[in-house]
């Protein structure tokens, strides 16, 4: 028998030794997106210890009092205390992010999944109807849902998590179709492998990566997409402190109070910026592409 | 290329056809009774409930509904407001000149900002243009419209007092169309640089260069022209999401557009304005998407001779 | 040489920086003489690639020249301000590429592409460029150039490409032309015909040729010197007939060692022995019977022309007997892979009869099928993708095995153990991750992979073509040896005709769907009978500088014989018609 003289080519670059949490660590987006997001759980789970003041609390100071020691954000209309209500706000937020994500994420991977394995006809009819949904806009299918369901924060977290079923039933399903003609998928056919094992052994893992990317990504533009409905009166309600709605409040009283203005919507701004970088992040840490150069 | 574009034309009336269908459907969707629902702000009797529910087709088959509803569509007939009681069509259209101005601003705004800030990092790739224009990029997509908008009102017209705050002139177009053009520039920014990106990395590129071409024949010939194909199949998309931008940013300037109308529907829970507003948003992004799609089919002779 | 045109010396490339710093070229030092050509071999990651970018500063972003001269008519190429370089580089200096399917633009016409260089370097008027396009365009046997200028790349095939790319290198008439694995990806055929235009094209303008290549059949076609490379160094360098006569160094002699010879075993009727007490073929009863095999790809209906499709099987027939291997031979596109799967029901075809193990594999539902697989199993051609990259290899081993129930727990795990060492990989592998591993080793996974259920029928599809020589070789010779001690049928489907020769017992020809010719190896290989046949045999490179390929038979696919097959011998079948030739 021949011996096994050829060196093993891989052996320097084996990523599946080193930590995921480590190699995340070492991309700069990573890194920034990693630490942004691990700010805003803190302030979620601490809310009560970090915020100085009840959220909720009217007359906490004086009213439309400038950014001071007291009030470090300054206060809004009813004199509640901004920090503290932005400081509240990140619960919220996490939970649009969570259960948007949620509802889109775990629909579109079944429905991806299914149209991409089944082929024939399913596949055609199920991404035929995708893609018309995916036509109609996801603002689009939030505003009908939101029509359907009634206004309320739940409902707009809910109305953004069907909105982008679409989308990422078409990331899954363009996943499947690449992974279903890998000779690794026609082997364990060839090896005998049933429809279940086929679908949660070989293609499941495979596509998991991917959708690890977007959904982080996704938090992101559902954070983005509840705080604009908020904004418009369609989500949070007063006195929810929710970072889009207090930007909408802030609206007439802009040139009088600014900083009802301006610190919900760094809030804003830096939360889907933090899941954006760790988006990126986690695409380079996953994707093989990246991983090559 | 005929082959191409009935192609195309086909699969967009299958989308506006589902969109009928998810109209009709819409209405049932509603928990509890829509009539009820709809007319809860006034004061009405029983009667007059009855009445409306007959009229709107209700109390019919679902099928005879949608049916009524086909017929109805072909004559131009949308259905009449809940709310001032006026043809929906009407309605709509004559708000719809104002939120086309202000998407076709924003998109012209959004190419020539985006797609040159995104060409420029990718030909430089790796050094301080690209990671500085990367940065501004993905800050400026992280950045709520709504609240980008705020802080131009803010600067330009509040404290500089250079445009006016609120109104539907052309000075009133400088700011929502800035708000909604700089926010899709920043999208398009990034995706013009990973296309391009993909482009510079392509065999033929680096044939180009080993023809001894001076690099802007390298860069606008080969790489740009290339580059240009998929770069602008991605544009319906960036309609789309400009589209759905637009809702938001004219209810920040209180700009008199199509946008602004269906969140007062929605608020007022006016279902054959919101039925309308559907129809004839999807409507315009499949049209457009389609005018799109024809652009691309001449861009890349892989189609426009397929 | 005295009258040498470049001399590169002291060449070093070097990819990253720092901790990923790596050396891709290592003081490499050669002469190009006037007219001649000098072939660069190598295996993958050699460097023989990035040395040659390197002379025309197309290196990639990541990578640097740190050190070393290229003198080129009195200057030195790698010290040059780019814009010097860019004016000798597509006039002077030319290069074509591997991937002709990717090298050329594809929004841009031909012509375009033909006519840039010659305006851009000569200063002539369009019109004038389009007239010596025309030219050239003719001059590599393309013709009708009014036509050709005005397509585009999709148009053609990846043969018609690759003689625009060298219609595009020589129309300036360079003093070097740089062809960078230019016949690679091309089929053999289709590589002779592509290898006689560069010699033609050569005497013609009399340019000197750099020739990177790995495949020693075209160097000693090609080559008048060699310099032979190994990991970013020089090994060897010399006279073409010297080299391959006499190699000095190891490295050199092992990778000739390695070069699979059609030829070598013209002689044999079966396969080398290569265990004590080797399984017969046992004519009895045959493992596949297939009959009538026909199977039409639907033509891209997205916006196709209406088209028919592909007919990539049509009219298929074939047997395989127990410790039997036979070889589907053919060029990409001939239907061979698809006869694989179709044997395998890997897909379904549209008419015919598979019969495996006796067994009618058509009329099966999901049970039966899966129950038949348990006989039959299928190696690939790339071991990079044919193994799941998120499970263990012990685990994709251990999958078959799991799925018929063959064994379980420390049973299972003890089989595992045994196939690894059978395959020669070792017990502490089979916790590994299919990156982790090198490609042969990888095939050897795969192959560990088809034993454990004990199949009847292995399928294996261009088992050893991704893999490197001496890889090669050691793979083919596993297979050999699981076939004769444990009585395997091989269906072995390749491209490689030397390759055929050392393992198989029957070839079967097929072209286009069909197949043109079929019998015992010996007597399809030693005396064609199939114009088909013959020009595949003839095209191969001779991996010796004293011989010469044979002569291309002109291929006219239109008139070309594609009838039923009649037995002309024993076992000998050809397509009707083809007698004559």
């Amino acid at each position: 028998m021949a011996s096994v003289v050829e060196p093993a080519r891989a052996a320097a670059g084996a990523p599946a030794s080193r930590s995921f949490l480590g190699s995340l660590l070492r991309t700069p987006s990573g890194a920034v997106g990693l630490v942004v997001v691990a700010v805003l759980v803190l302030a979620a789970l601490l809310a009560a210890w970090i915020a100085p003041y009840d959220p909720l609390r009217m007359a906490a100071g004086p009213r439309l009092a400038p950014p001071s020691w007291a009030h470090w954000f300054g206060t809004d209309d009813f004199g509640r205390d901004v920090f503290s209500r932005i400081v509240y706000g990140a619960r919220l937020t996490l939970q649009i992010g969570v259960i948007a994500v949620g509802i889109s994420l775990t629909s579109g991977l079944l429905l991806g999944l299914v149209a991409g394995y089944a082929s024939g006809w399913t596949e055609r009819v199920l991404m035929r109807l995708v893609d018309v949904l995916f036509s109609f806009t996801e603002i689009v299918i939030a505003l009908a849902c939101l029509a359907i369901l009634g206004i309320g924060l739940t409902n707009a977290m809910i109305a953004i998590g069907i909105a982008s079923i679409p989308f990422y039933a078409r990331i899954t399903h363009s996943v499947v179709l690449v992974e279903r003609n890998k000779p690794y998928f026609e082997a364990a056919v060839a090896g005998g492998a049933g429809h279940l094992r086929l679908i949660f052994r070989h293609l499941l893992p495979n596509v998991v990566p991917t959708l690890i990317v977007v959904g982080t990504l996704g938090v992101s533009t559902a954070v983005l997409a509840a705080a604009g409905l908020s904004f418009l009166g369609l989500g949070a309600q007063p006195p929810q402190p929710e970072w889009g709605f207090m930007l909408s409040s802030s609206r007439d009283l802009i040139s009088r109070a600014p900083w009802m203005m301006i610190f919900p919507g760094v809030a804003i701004a830096i939360t889907v910026l933090g899941f954006n970088l760790l988006g990126d992040g986690v695409r380079e840490v996953l994707d093989p592409r990246q991983r090559q150069r | 290329m005929l082959r191409y574009i009935a192609q195309r034309l086909a699969a967009a009336a299958v989308t506006i056809w589902v969109a009928t269908v998810a109209v009709t459907l819409l209405i049932h969707a509603v928990p509890g009774d829509p009539v009820r629902i709809m007319y809860a702000k006034f004061q009405s009797t029983p009667e007059q409930l009855e009445a409306v529910r007959t009229s709107l087709g209700l109390d019919q088959p679902i099928h005879v509904q949608y049916a009524m509803y086909l017929g109805r569509l072909f004559e131009g007939d949308l259905g009449r407001t809940i709310v001032g009681d006026q043809p929906v069509l009407d309605v709509l259209l004559a708000r719809f000149p104002a939120t086309l101005t202000l998407a076709v601003a924003s998109l012209a705004i959004a190419i020539l900002v985006g797609m040159p800030l995104g060409f420029l990092a990718a030909y430089k790739r790796g050094s301080w243009i690209d990671i500085g224009a990367m940065l501004v990029a993905i800050v400026g997509v992280s950045m709520p419209h709504f609240w980008l908008g705020l802080l131009l009102l803010f600067f330009f017209a509040l404290q500089l007092g250079w445009l006016p705050v609120a109104g539907s002139g052309i000075a009133n177009l400088v700011l929502p169309a800035l708000t909604l053009g700089l926010a899709n520039a920043a999208v398009l920014a990034r995706l013009t640089r990973s296309a391009m990106i993909d482009i510079f990395d392509q065999d033929f590129v680096r044939t180009a260069q080993a023809k001894g071409l001076p690099k802007t024949v390298v860069l606008y010939r080969h790489a740009l022209r290339a580059g240009l194909v998929p770069i602008v199949s991605m544009l319906g998309l960036q309609f789309a999401y400009l589209m759905g931008g637009a809702i938001v940013v004219e209810n920040v300037f209180a700009w008199n557009g199509v946008g602004r109308l269906a969140i007062e529907a929605v608020f007022a829970r006016d279902y054959p304005l919101i039925q309308g507003f559907i129809l004839f948003f999807a409507s315009i992004v499949v049209i457009v998407s389609v005018i799109i799609d024809v652009l691309y089919a001449f861009l890349d002779p892989r189609i426009r001779y397929g | 040489m005295s009258d040498s045109l470049l001399e590169v010396q002291d060449l070093d490339v070097v990819f990253g920086a720092g901790r990923h710093r790596q050396v891709a070229v290592e003081g490499l030092s050669y002469t190009l003489g006037k007219g001649e050509t000098l072939a660069i071999v190598g295996e993958s990651g050699s460097g023989k690639s990035v040395s040659s970018l390197a002379l025309l500063g197309l290196l990639p972003r990541s990578a640097r020249i740190e050190r070393g001269t290229a003198r080129f008519a009195g200057e030195d190429l790698l010290g040059l301000p780019e814009e010097q370089l860019r004016r000798l580089r597509g006039d002077r200096l030319t290069m074509i590429f591997q991937e002709p399917m990717t090298s050329l633009n594809p929004v841009l016409t031909i012509g375009r592409q033909l006519t840039e260089g010659l305006v851009e370097h000569r200063g002539i008027a369009q019109a004038a460029a389009e007239a010596r396009a025309g030219e050239m365009i003719e001059l590599v046997g393309l013709g009708d150039p009014a036509r050709r200028l005005a397509q585009y790349p999709h148009e053609l095939s990846g043969g018609m490409r690759q003689r625009v790319m060298i219609a595009m290198a020589m129309a300036s008439e360079p003093d070097i032309l740089i062809a960078d694995e230019p016949t690679t990806a091309l089929d053999v055929t289709v590589q002779a015909q592509i290898l006689d235009l560069m010699r033609d094209l050569k005497a013609r303008f009399g340019t000197s040729i750099i020739l990177i290549t790995h495949d020693m059949g075209v160097v000693a076609e090609m080559a008048d010197r060699v310099v032979v490379m190994h990991r970013g160094r020089k090994v060897e360098e010399g006279a073409v007939g010297e080299v391959f006569a006499r190699p000095r160094e190891a490295y050199t002699r092992n990778l000739l060692a390695a070069v699979p010879r059609l030829g070598a075993y013209a002689r044999t009727t079966a396969p080398r022995i290569v265990v004590d007490r080797p399984a017969e073929v046992d004519r009895r009863a045959p493992v596949v019977r297939a009959r009538g095999l026909r199977k039409r790809f639907a033509g891209r209906s997205w916006f196709g022309r209406g088209d028919a499709g592909v007919l990539a099987l049509d009219d298929v027939a074939l047997d395989l007997y127990p410790g039997e291997t036979l070889a589907l031979v053919g060029e990409s596109g001939s239907g061979k892979s698809t006869a694989g799967r179709a044997v395998l029901r890997l897909l379904e075809v549209d008419a015919g009869e598979i019969e495996v193990d006796g067994v009618e594999l058509r009329g099966l539902g999901r049970a039966g099928l899966r129950r038949a697989r348990g006989h039959m199993q299928m190696i690939f051609q790339d071991p990079f993708a044919s193994l799941n990259p998120r499970l263990t290899v012990g685990a994709l081993v251990a999958e078959p095995m799991q799925i018929h129930g063959i064994a379980r727990g420390r049973e299972l795990d003890d089989r595992i153990e045994a196939l690894f060492h059978r395959v020669g990989l070792e017990s502490d592998h089979i916790r590994r991750y299919p990156h982790e591993f090198s490609g042969g080793q990888r095939q050897r996974v795969a192959i560990a992979r088809a034993l454990g259920v004990g199949p009847k029928l292995i399928v294996a599809d261009e088992p050893t073509s991704a893999l490197d020589g001496a890889v090669q070789a050691q793979v083919l010779e596993l297979l050999l040896e699981l076939q004769q001690s444990l009585g395997l049928a091989y269906l072995f489907i390749s491209h490689d005709m030397a390759v055929v020769e050392e393992v198989s017992h029957r070839v079967a020809v097929m072209q286009r769907g069909r197949i043109v010719e079929t019998g015992p190896r010996p007597v399809v290989l030693n005396d064609p009978r199939h114009v088909y046949t013959r020009a595949l045999l003839a095209a191969v490179p001779v991996a010796d500088p004293t011989r010469r390929r044979g002569v291309l038979p002109r291929l006219d696919t239109a008139t070309m014989p594609r009838g039923p097959l009649t037995e002309i011998a024993p076992g000998h079948l050809v397509a009707a018609g083809a007698e004559a030739a």
